[in-house]
């Protein structure tokens, strides 16, 4: 081998090694490519920068969007830039990447060097031992790094759409707490003003104790609606808080006073299986996965047969002690195992199951992402036809029995009591009203969720509706 | 007053009397009647002469006479009475009211009745009071199969003795009774040109009515046919004060009041001003002998009463049921009492809720009488009418006796309000204040006497 060959061969490995650098924004950018319009209804929202300047600037734009009324972009704007949990994944995928670049570096060779002395000689070994296979699989290796990276770039990104879908909701409940606890406020109101008058009854004896009593706990019960809706609305609050990743003074802004109104138009459900296997970030991940056993697959076999070829370059010196002539001798060392007996089957077994789990994991992905999406479309549907019938029909109705009960006061057909109770179910009708609403727009975020980012777990909208909806009665 | 279209009516029954025998064997055209003003006395163009009644905001049908006999078309139908203005009630009736019109005859006179259903449901008519032939006596089921919708039966008797009935279905009485089904008869006695009758008097001012009752809830226009005595709407032939029209009398005239009762309650009818006697029951005349002065009579539930008094009082003199729920509009009776209640402090808070509101009861209820506030659509209001001095605070079986020394005979136009003659009305002391002491009053509730006294100390019922 001619020293240029040598040279050649080290300049092929230099290359290999030279593409294996770490990237520059700890690949925040394909994050931020993945996650594009998928981070719950906002078009494009930006990570956690590692430059200094940048992430000051990002702190002025959280200053500037807690000093006005919050609104659910803001929030979601906010989270994904200041939550400390999404830091703590962007970091590790940087981690990740730093991994990769050490797993693709080629191993130092070996240099072995010896000095035997016998009386008649002395002997200067000097070997140069080069672990073959490495050099041998590095574009394997390489391809393999990089679908391993992509697949934690895209778990990251899952982490980043279901943050945002996590705040969005947070968002959703904190507003929809308030207002239920506004309207709380309004019963109360009522109650109060019906115990009064009933205190004042008895006291010139016109009712008894009894039917003062009905009307006091009538207070009680409305105030301790009140108390628990007020309860409700800090600790939903609260989770909104730990989404964004605020404390201290930052948690004094103040959140929008209603939530968004209810589309005209329902999406169809058309394509929307399709839509999900094709965008979802967990199926994505999967099919990658599968990709990546498959390739591995081919060369696995090989190197668990061979295991490592190892290609050593000797250059021995021999001096005779007695002359001082002294004989150089080269040479090469190819180092090869016996497959005596380990022909590989092993690995072989192993990387094929591993291929047939990824298949099965892909396929159990579709088949979830296809059942979530369907799932998700209906409690959309259903959810939106509820919130219309509470917000165009069964309001409009109490606020009708409301005003027909007052007309039956006036012509002293029904009693104060009666008004003031008819004005508590309006209200409470308005308070349903804003719940369903608020279930609406959950479901909305997790249908979104199941189409294009990924599994949104357990379907939000309706069974936490019927969770948290307070009766008025309390009965 | 909607008379032309009654006299059209009636013109036409009459003209038809004096055609063909082909149109005699046809059923007489039925008259209908599309307001519920009073009409004038319908005095008799064929058959045997009397004194006509003037049905309070009804009238009289028409008859034919064919062949002797007096031939009447009654026709069961669904109808929208006015039962005050601005108050309309879907109800059933006979020829476009409720109730149906009056059915006068003489003694001894032969009677067919026509009678058409177009309810929904079959029907029969009971002559309440008459002697007839038993198959007459319109018990469905009893004594005639029920008439069907569509089809027309014939009732054909004598009316035997004079007095005063009613008419009302005897199938599925207990609804078609609470939708307004009746009407009355009035049996004039036969008597000869100048002569009278020893215990029938003649009058020169002769009135009907029935007793009836509806429950029509606030807001809405049909009765509500089962309920038993919990009713709002309180009326005299299917009208409330003040859409009653007032009776009225030249001073000194005699006066008689027919009142038969088809509520489910009795009624005491009570006249200021006069004494007057009972001349007349569901039986018959009262003996002069069995007669006694009066100012209230209670006409029990299916009974008829007829009193006759002198009106020789001038003036406006109410004549009303006594029962003094029964002269209201609709109210709500589970409404509590707010007399004496301190609104201050809360009229603001409650308004906040409702908007609408404001404070009533708490002086009494009379301001009900005066506000105008807005109420249900079609509700009848628990207190209205206004005279010449405010309010009445009325609504329901109440009107006026109005008697007065100008009113024309046979006049029965409205005079208007009375002139109080000066130094005959009530007025207000102009002295000083009354100053009587007040009694002792303790502000807070006792125990009954004899009870055990193991309570706390009323002191303890206030707190917060």
């Amino acid at each position: 081998m001619t020293t240029a060959r040598r040279l050649s061969l080290l300049a092929t490995a230099a290359l290999l090694a030279g593409c294996a650098s770490v990237s520059p924004d700890g690949l925040r950018g394909d994050v931020t490519a993945l996650t594009a319009g998928r981070t719950a209804g906002v078009p494009q929202a930006a990570l956690p920068a590692m430059a200094p300047a940048a992430r000051a600037q990002a702190q002025q734009s959280i200053d500037h969007w807690l000093a006005q009324p919050l609104t659910q972009d803001a929030a979601v704007h906010i989270a994904l830039l200041n939550n400390p949990g999404l830091l703590a994944r962007l970091a590790a995928l940087g981690v990740a990447d730093a991994e990769r670049v050490q797993a693709i570096t080629l191993p130092n060779p070996h240099l072995t060097l010896g000095r035997f002395t016998t009386s008649q000689e002395r002997e200067m070994e000097r070997t140069l031992a080069f672990g073959l296979l490495d050099l041998i699989t590095l574009p394997w290796r390489t391809a393999r790094q990089a679908e391993r990276l992509q697949i934690a770039t895209l778990q990251t990104a899952q982490d980043v759409v279901t943050l945002a879908a996590d705040t969005r909701r947070a968002w959703l409940r904190a507003v929809a707490a308030e207002q239920v606890a506004a309207t709380h406020e309004r019963m109360v109101e009522a109650a109060e003003a019906g115990a009064e008058l009933a205190r004042r009854m008895a006291q010139v004896g016109n009712w008894s104790r009894l039917q003062q009593a009905r009307e006091q706990v009538v207070l009680h019960e409305a105030t301790r609606q009140r108390a628990r809706a007020q309860l409700a609305a800090a600790t939903e609050r609260e989770q909104l808080n730990r989404r964004m990743g605020l404390w201290g003074q930052q948690t004094q802004y103040q959140l929008a006073n209603q939530l968004p109104p209810l589309p005209a138009a329902a999406l169809p459900a058309d394509g929307i299986e399709a839509t999900a296997l094709r965008e979802r970030l967990d199926v994505q991940a999967a099919r990658r996965q599968l990709d990546t056993q498959a390739t591995r697959q081919g060369w696995s076999r090989a190197g668990a047969v061979f295991g490592d070829i190892g290609l050593a370059y000797s250059r021995n010196t021999t001096t005779e002690r007695a002359t001082g002539s002294s004989d150089i001798k080269r040479g090469w060392e190819i180092d090869l195992p016996l497959p005596l007996f380990d022909w590989g089957g092993a690995a072989r077994t192993r990387a094929q199951a591993e291929v047939e789990q990824s298949a099965a994991q892909l396929q159990d992905t579709a088949v979830r992402a296809r059942s979530e999406v369907r799932a998700a479309w209906l409690t959309y549907r259903t959810a939106l036809d509820l919130a219309r019938q509470q917000q165009a029909e069964v309001v409009p109705l109490r606020q009708l029995i409301a005003q027909e009960t007052t007309l039956r006061y006036n012509g002293m057909l029904a009693s104060v009591w009666d008004m003031l109770t008819e004005a508590r179910n309006s209200t409470q009708a308005v308070a349903n009203a804003i719940e369903a609403q608020r279930d609406f727009w959950l479901a909305e975020t997790d249908l979104q969720l199941a189409l294009t980012g990924t599994s949104p777990g357990a379907l939000q909208g309706l069974t936490s509706g019927a969770a948290a909806s307070t009766t008025p009665q309390g009965h | 007053m909607n008379r032309r279209n009654f006299f059209s009516g009636a013109a036409t029954a009459v003209a038809a009397a004096s055609v063909s025998r082909v149109a005699l064997a046809a059923l007489p055209e039925p008259a209908t009647q599309s307001s519920a003003d009073t009409a004038p006395p319908l005095h008799p163009p064929t058959g045997r002469p009397y004194n006509p009644v003037v049905t309070l905001n009804g009238w009289t049908a028409p008859w034919r006479m064919n062949a002797g006999v007096k031939e009447f078309h009654l026709v069961a139908e669904p109808v929208v009475r006015e039962v005050a203005p601005g108050f309309m009630v879907n109800m059933w009736g006979y020829n476009g009211q409720s109730p149906g019109p009056t059915i006068e005859v003489v003694e001894g006179d032969r009677v067919r009745i026509f009678v058409t259903n177009r309810l929904p449901e079959h029907t029969t008519i009971h002559w309440h009071g008459q002697r007839l032939p038993n198959g007459m006596d319109g018990v469905g089921g009893l004594t005639q199969p029920a008439i069907q919708p569509g089809k027309t039966f014939v009732y054909e008797f004598v009316a035997r003795r004079p007095g005063t009935f009613m008419y009302h279905p005897h199938a599925d009485e207990m609804v078609q009774m609470a939708m307004g089904m009746m009407g009355l008869w009035i049996t004039h006695p036969n008597v000869g040109k100048g002569a009278t009758h020893p215990h029938i008097a003649k009058v020169q001012r002769d009135y009907a009515f029935l007793l009836n009752a509806f429950d029509v809830e606030p807001g809405s226009m049909t009765p509500k046919v089962n309920t038993m005595l919990d009713h709002n709407i309180w009326c005299w032939n299917s009208r409330v004060f003040p859409a009653i029209s007032p009776l009225v009398a030249r001073q000194g005239e005699r006066v008689r009041i027919r009142v038969g009762n088809l509520t489910m309650t009795n009624h005491p009818i009570h006249l200021h001003g006069h004494e007057f006697e009972v001349t007349g029951t569901d039986g018959g005349p009262v003996p002069k002998s069995a007669r006694w002065p009066e100012v209230t009579t209670d006409v029990a539930v299916g009974q008829m009463r007829q009193i006759e008094l002198i009106a020789d009082e001038p003036g406006d003199w109410a004549l009303h049921c006594h029962k003094s729920h029964h002269t209201m509009g609709a109210m709500g009776h589970s409404v509590p009492t707010m007399i004496g209640v301190d609104h201050r402090g809360l009229v603001g808070k409650i308004q906040k809720i409702v908007p609408d509101y404001m404070v009533m009861g708490e002086r009494g209820m009379a301001d009900m009488g005066a506000m105008e506030m807005p109420l249900p659509d079609n509700t009848f209001p628990m207190m209205t009418g206004t005279g010449p001095f405010g309010p009445l605070e009325m609504g329901g079986m109440f009107t006026t006796l109005k008697v007065r020394a100008d009113q024309p005979a046979g006049s029965y136009a409205d005079p208007g309000d009375f002139k109080q003659p000066s130094g005959n009305q009530a007025y207000e002391w102009q002295g000083a204040a009354a100053n009587t002491p007040r009694p002792v009053r303790t502000d807070t509730p006792g125990t009954a006497p004899g009870a055990a006294s193991a309570r706390k100390p009323a002191t303890g019922t206030h707190q917060h």
